[in-house]
């Protein structure tokens, strides 16, 4: 009897140890809290990279993405590897890269402001993050099947199952046609679902789109080849009070994520790659007040696009953003500014701060093309990065650092009539890398002594580690159409 | 000795089975993880959240569909909704007229006796409500048409497969031809009439 009374005091001991290591009783730091999922078990992990976190392994997505850094209609996608895991605490990641050719070498995680220097020893690439965030690792210095890491925060608040105005649609792999959103309605998305639809929120109020998971346009060709048109993974039309939330958009047929006419609205957190054509990454026509944080847009289009169709423009935030430009603009202006052909269109109180771009491989990083006759200004960009500024622009054009032109282009709807930009500040830009070396050039160009550029300011400006404070030393070039063009 | 045994068996399950999940680096005990796991499937399915609708759907007749991939001749069309679009199978594709009346007329290649029509636009829930009237007529030389069914307005809604079916007294055609004279959604949203598929049984 003793021995068994032994026996059992063993036991109890073993498994108060056993549960105070597992729950970190009395343990200093603080435990990591990782929450991993599950692929689809109709998919498989990607064969081109491994990653795990902490010694758990992740399902890794292979997503489209385009390095044909030129327009093509028929352009073929290739494809890159993307994962993610909510945590907080320390995440100790670990990559393996099965499917490149070349045994990886060295790797460099992005963006660089988050100052990783990742070990790479045997083919396998470490590094450790303690805060959420996007991550990008490009390996052996080449941008092919560089990895998209997407490290949440812990989920909060999931919505209840039950509750009649949720639709909630749980891991696994899902296809539904179009999935549409009315009033006061939400929309969960959990993290290892994949779901091969779109949604659309027509003249709806108080709505929610959220969840970890992925809206996937995978069974869709190219919106522009025959028999198929453009399947919107996010269409938000003549709706307000609209709340985006963490969701990742892949492989869609055209545009990503478009809002039309709408008002008060809310992205944060909301992941896009594309590698198709128009590919554009968070497209607006016409709207006002919409706040962007914490987004992430690889595109193959403009990643941050402001246009007008029906009406004006004004009140839009894109704030901690991360952008990778494949193709066209990073954040463009345009061309687009009077398609609705309405009267006095403006575009207006616009701001883009905290904008990291890990590449722009085509045309501008900042851009106004007022293409039409609208009134563009108080526009303001501030502490702008610009990791890697290697702008190729189309056969020599289009490959300028900063472009604001007033001109017709073959997106004019107002051929005879044209704009203004005023009131323009570039309050800290910065690039770290251009493809050759240099400084590159700026273009602004107005219309006519009526239709002009005016009042833009560049401060707290450095190209290549040296602070720019002329005209000259910017390389930038203002025709006889521009007044109040200062660099300081 | 057994109870030993068991004891051992027992702590190595308390302590290993876990630390066997985090086993991949030494100091890997610092980290609670949920891992969201996900259901057995074969295929992609329907979420669960969204009934099927298709037993809401209007039946078509069992029988052929004689229209299907038969010539077909209609009014000008806008952008790229052309008029093969009206017979080809696939609801993903449709005809738009420029404007009204919109006419589209269907080689039957020989004569038929008809008594059913319908018309089908893309069942997809980004398709509003939309109304449009219609008007049929059949023809057996294609010249004479003889009006079978009135001009009416139809409802097309997504939650009934966004299709109309039109019964009408058996009639003898080589030529089927439907008039469209409105469209709700026009001109918001179409530039005139839309028919992905005509049939005809």
């Amino acid at each position: 009897m003793r021995r068994i009374g032994n026996a059992f005091l063993a036991i109890v001991l073993i498994v108060c140890a056993a549960a105070a290591i597992r729950t970190g009783a009395g343990a200093e730091p603080e435990k990591t809290l990782l929450t991993v999922y599950e692929g689809p078990k109709t998919m498989r992990s990607s064969a081109t990279a491994a990653v795990s976190v902490n010694g758990f392994d992740l399902f890794v997505y292979d997503v489209m993405v385009n390095h044909e850094h030129i327009w093509n209609a028929d352009t073929q996608p290739s494809s890159t590897p993307m994962t993610y895991f909510d945590f907080s605490g320390t995440a100790r990641i670990e990559v393996r890269m099965p499917g490149l050719e070349q045994e990886v070498e060295s790797a460099e995680v992005l963006p660089g402001s988050a100052g990783i220097i990742p070990e790479v020893k045997d083919g396998t690439v470490r590094f450790s993050v303690s805060q959420p965030g996007q991550y990008t690792v490009v390996f052996n210095g080449n941008v092919n099947k560089a990895l998209h890491i997407f490290a949440n925060p812990p989920e909060e608040d999931i919505p209840d199952p039950e509750d009649p105005n949720v639709y909630f649609i749980g891991p696994g792999e899902w296809v539904m046609d179009a999935i549409v959103l009315h009033d006061n309605e939400t929309l969960y998305i959990s993290g290892g679902a994949v779901l091969h639809s779109i949604i659309s929120v027509p003249n709806a109020r108080n709505v929610r789109i959220r969840g970890r998971g992925i809206i996937d346009g995978s069974d869709f060709p190219a919106w522009n080849q025959p028999g198929s048109y453009a399947r919107v993974p996010i269409s938000l039309d003549h709706s307000r009070d609209v709340t985006v939330e963490d969701v990742i958009v892949a492989n869609s047929n055209c545009w990503n994520v478009n809002s039309y006419s709408c008002r008060n609205v809310t992205m944060n957190n909301v992941k896009v790659i594309s590698g198709r054509q128009n590919g554009d990454g968070f497209t607006f026509q016409s709207c006002t007040d919409h706040t962007v944080t914490g987004c992430f847009a690889r595109t193959w289009d403009d990643s941050l696009v402001l246009k007008n169709y029906s009406g004006s423009t004004k009140g839009i935030t894109f704030r901690n953003c991360q952008i990778w430009t494949d193709l066209a603009q990073s954040m463009e202006i345009g061309y687009e500014t009077d398609k609705g052909l309405t009267l006095d269109p403006e575009i207006s109180e616009v701001l883009f701060e905290d904008i990291t771009v890990l590449y722009n491989f085509h045309k501008p990083v900042i851009s106004i093309h007022n293409s039409d006759d609208a009134f563009v200004h108080d526009i303001t960009y501030r502490n702008i990065v610009v990791e890697n500024a290697f702008m190729q622009g189309d056969n020599g054009n289009n490959k300028e650092l900063i472009e604001m032109t007033l001109q017709n282009s073959s997106w004019s709807t107002v051929k005879d009539e044209f704009g203004s930009i005023d009131n323009v500040l570039i309050d800290g830009l910065t690039v770290l890398n251009t493809a050759d070396g240099k400084i590159p050039r700026s273009r602004f160009a107005g219309h006519d002594e009526e239709h002009r550029i005016t009042n833009v300011t560049l401060q707290n400006v450095t190209i290549l580690g040296t602070p720019i404070t002329s005209l000259k030393d910017m390389k930038l070039s203002a025709d006889d159409y521009c007044d109040g063009i200062t660099v300081r | 000795m057994k109870l030993k045994f068991c004891i051992a068996l027992l702590a190595a399950m308390i302590l290993i089975l876990p630390s066997a999940a985090w086993a991949e680096t030494a100091d890997s005990d610092d980290t609670i993880v949920t891992i969201v796991r996900t259901p057995e499937q074969e295929h992609a399915e329907r979420p669960p959240c969204f009934p099927d609708p298709s037993d809401n759907y209007i039946r078509l007749p069992d029988t052929e569909n004689i229209a299907q991939g038969k010539p077909v001749q209609a009014s000008a069309h806008n952008d790229v909704y052309v008029s093969r679009n009206l017979n080809d199978g696939k609801v993903e594709t449709y005809w738009e007229s420029k404007g009204f009346p919109a006419e589209m007329t269907v080689d039957l290649e020989g004569v038929h006796t008809v008594s059913s029509a319908a018309f089908c636009l893309n069942p997809s829930a980004i398709w509003e409500p939309r109304t449009q009237e219609i008007t049929l007529l059949v023809s057996t030389d294609g010249e004479n048409y003889t009006e079978i069914s009135p001009a009416a307005v139809y409802e097309f809604d997504a939650e009934k497969g966004n299709r109309i079916r039109i019964d009408f007294e058996p009639a003898e055609a080589a030529f089927f031809r439907a008039v469209i004279t409105s469209n709700s959604a026009y001109p918001a949203h179409s530039g005139g009439a839309q028919v992905a598929e005509i049939c005809v049984y």
